[in-house]
């Protein structure tokens, strides 16, 4: 078996506190927030039994010897799937058919049948917008999501996945790590630390000239 | 492609910094070896991107000699292997289909890429040859993209989808299924945030000119710039990019190349966006800066 120390990515003399912070971290790395409807979920999901497997070896090992604290289920339980909604219970046979599609990744066959559908109505929109979402296309699935919600304001699960695109916007970074293309709450924090990692310091980088502030 | 896709530097240690300019200076020879130096004009930071992504296990170490941009002082560079190769081949490749894109509409200027495309005939058509199956996706999904521009489409995705598809198939010769996997979504999303980032610095220009920019048509402007609103909603779309781009990467060890990757996808892309959407980024045409520079330093 991989050494889990090896897994974490610390020393076998690692702290009790540096193993839990080196697994949280690796943790929300792998988080399925961070893969959600993600063509590569599988591979996150794997990775993530990893480092709970590594996690709980290690837990076993120093509290056999120190009676320490017990390996708690963390992340394990959470899904990767994503989009789980095929038992929906007003649903047209039509859609059944779109959702089940969706759920096997056959993006192209999902759209083709909505395509052919006249009615565009609120679960029209949606079945679109986790078509869209799930092929990374974020601003057409938002749109999508909203004309569902607008369609039909009372439907929970309309509601949930425009909730999601809208305010899961920070996904994983490094400690340290915080700058974003836009909207840094307006203390110029963010004009700083641009300044400050890239442009000025890329005027002069062996001849490669990037920007000059 | 334009140059937009670059580590943050600050976050790299000379020694980080001294690998990836190797690549870059690698590159450069082997377009020149294998295309003339005619072709070291289309040199740019998104094909070195490309080749660090493709990097063989072993490599060989860095090389130090001259060169007509630095003469007396020399650079470190690797010489040619695979990912160099494929780079090279691909730019060659992206770069001609471009300028025929150029060459196609009728509202852009025309004189300086009819020169690029005479001299970039012959290494075209050996880039073709070697590369077949990355040429026929590049051609298929630029016509693709030539008849989304006809229509006017007001969609910010179909369009950039058929850039991501062309950057996505640069991982078609991958031989590991899973690295395959990352890096075909990982490329993916570069194309799509490079696609949407420079329909953003060129906004002010397509629009003026009256060249199709999904930006115009996607999104209510102020005298041909973004209102805030939409500022944030194509920023919304670019920092998901990254994020996608970044949530790939985590996926495959990318040995010696993690600090420079890091330092792009969790850092270098959110502040070159951050300059495109703020119109403090330097505008590149497309492939003649590089060119003009070098003789500057000359």
């Amino acid at each position: 078996m991989t050494d889990p120390y090896e897994v974490l990515n610390i020393p076998r003399t690692a702290s009790d506190e540096e193993v839990k912070k080196a697994y949280r971290d690796l943790a929300r790395k792998y988080h399925p927030d961070n893969y959600h409807d993600n063509p590569l979920a599988d591979l996150a999901q794997e990775k993530m039994k990893e480092i709970n497997a590594a996690y709980h070896a290690i837990q076993q090992e120093r509290g056999s010897k120190s009676g320490g604290a017990s390996y708690s289920g963390g992340y394990a339980q959470q899904s990767y799937g994503g989009y789980q909604y095929q038992q929906r219970t007003a649903g047209s046979p039509a859609f059944q058919q779109v959702r089940m599609a969706i759920n096997r990744n056959d993006l192209g066959m999902a759209e083709q049948l909505l395509d052919r559908m006249d009615d565009h109505n609120g679960e029209w929109n949606f079945l679109k917008g986790t078509i869209c979402y799930r092929r990374g296309w974020v601003d057409e699935a938002r749109r999508y999501y909203q004309t569902a919600c607008q369609m039909d304001p009372g439907d929970a699960e309309f509601r949930q996945a425009l909730n999601f695109v809208e305010n899961n916007q920070a996904g994983y970074r490094p400690e340290g790590y915080e700058v974003f293309s836009s909207g840094c709450g307006g203390d110029n924090l963010c004009g700083r630390l641009a300044c400050t990692y890239l442009m000025c310091n890329l005027c002069s980088v062996g001849g490669m000239r990037f920007f000059c502030c | 492609m334009f140059g937009y896709v670059r580590p943050s530097m600050a976050r790299l240690t000379e020694e980080d910094r001294a690998r990836f300019s190797g690549v870059y200076c690698g590159l450069c020879r082997v377009l020149g070896e294998r295309y003339g130096q005619t072709a070291r004009m289309i040199l740019n930071y998104d094909f070195t991107f490309l080749a660090v992504l493709l990097w063989p296990e072993e490599d060989a170490p860095p090389l130090h000699r001259g060169c007509i941009a630095h003469p007396f002082a020399g650079r470190d560079y690797f010489p040619g292997n695979k990912a160099l190769e494929l780079a090279a081949d691909e730019s060659v490749i992206l770069a001609w289909w471009q300028i025929q894109d150029v060459l196609a509409d009728p509202e852009k200027g025309k004189g300086k890429y009819r020169a690029a495309s005479l001299a970039l005939k012959s290494a075209y058509r050996r880039a073709r040859e070697r590369r077949p199956a990355f040429d026929a996706v590049a051609r298929e999904q630029l016509e693709r993209l030539r008849e989304l521009e006809e229509a006017r489409c007001p969609s910010l995705d179909e369009p950039a989808d058929a850039f991501a598809r062309i950057l996505s198939a640069a991982s078609g010769e991958v031989d590991d299924p899973v690295k395959r996997r990352v890096l075909e979504q990982l490329l993916y999303h570069l194309g799509r945030w490079i696609y949407l980032v420079d329909a953003a610095d060129d906004l002010a220009k397509d629009f003026s000119s009256g060249s199709y920019n999904p930006l115009i048509f996607r999104f209510s402007l102020d005298e041909g710039a973004l209102t805030g609103e939409a500022r944030e909603s194509l920023a919304a779309s670019l920092d998901h990019s990254i994020r996608l781009m970044a949530a790939a990467y985590e996926l495959w060890d990318f040995g010696v190349w993690s600090p420079v990757m890091r330092a792009t996808v969790y850092e270098g892309l959110f502040l070159v966006g951050r300059a495109v959407l703020e119109g403090t980024f330097q505008a590149h045409d497309m492939t003649f800066r590089i060119m003009g520079r070098n003789k500057e330093q000359l």
